[in-house]
């Protein structure tokens, strides 16, 4: 259902969307995305730069979260901004959950600023795939 | 990287908003119906590689990282058009070991309006300490 301007306050929680990451996925965003750096790819490659094996790309850990600010404002062109930082990598069988707030309401142009991140529970520590994340949403 | 890189603009690159492409990158994170916002990248990919292999900017490439992104849209991609895809290097910058590259990403309609721009940072990370 399509979210609508007044159904907003600040403060305010999005649902926390949660996937377990898998190198068939990733694979698929490489062919759907165009991104087939080895990195994502290939294990060997991976591990020959420092990595434990493939992690998924950013764009990949990002349009989980972009697709669950769109799941949540109904409407996959309310988005008018979308930023990420990323800050820790996302490995295979990763439990990668999105989540954030509202940060901020603009009754004028009926757009919310939106806080946003992407953490994973890893060895019994929070990671942060991504930080500060921030979106712009325009609602009717 | 090559500092004196920076500004460089690369040749336009034309993107079709191809409406199968679309889908299967709805897929992938099961986004509703429309284009995603974070679709863009597909067009930033069709032009970044010649940035990863433009021998005077030098990127050590299997070294790079992606430090963030974001994309600002004057409206939605439409399946089914036709963009005009223009890539600089608006920054080029090192702290300790690191070298930092940003890139901007602009899709233009055929009307000559900017539909989208993004801003890419590479992250080129230094010899292991």
């Amino acid at each position: 259902m399509r979210r609508t301007f007044e159904d907003l306050e600040v403060g305010q929680a999005l649902p926390v969307a949660s996937r377990t990451v898998t190198a068939a996925d990733v694979k698929a965003y490489a062919e759907a995305g165009g991104d087939h750096n080895p990195l994502h790819l290939d294990d060997a490659f991976a591990r020959g730069v420092g990595f434990p094996g493939i992690i998924a790309h950013g764009m990949f850990t990002m349009g989980h979260l972009s697709a669950a600010v769109s799941a949540w404002a109904g409407d996959a062109e309310a988005v008018t901004m979308i930023s990420a930082q990323f800050r820790a990598p996302v490995f295979m069988g990763d439990v990668i959950e999105a989540g954030g707030s509202v940060k901020a309401l603009d009754p004028d142009a009926r757009t919310a600023t939106l806080e946003l991140w992407v953490r994973v529970e890893r060895d019994a520590a929070t990671e942060w795939p991504i930080r500060k994340g921030e979106a712009h949403v325009r609602l009717t | 990287m090559n500092p004196a890189a920076e500004g460089t603009v690369y040749p336009d690159v034309s993107f079709f908003v191809d409406p199968e492409r679309v889908a299967s990158f709805r897929r992938v994170f099961g986004s509703p119906q429309g284009v995603p916002p974070t679709y863009v990248a597909v067009a930033e990919f069709t032009v970044l590689p010649q940035v990863f292999d433009d021998p005077f900017l030098g990127l050590d490439f299997p070294r790079v990282v992606h430090g963030s992104q974001d994309y600002i849209h004057e409206r939605p991609l439409r399946e089914g058009e036709t963009v005009t895809v223009r890539v600089r290097l608006e920054s080029i910058r090192s702290k300790g070991a690191n070298g930092f590259l940003t890139i901007v990403t602009e899709l233009i309609d055929a009307d000559g309006a900017i539909v989208c721009t993004a801003h890419s940072q590479l992250i080129e990370r230094g010899p292991a300490a």
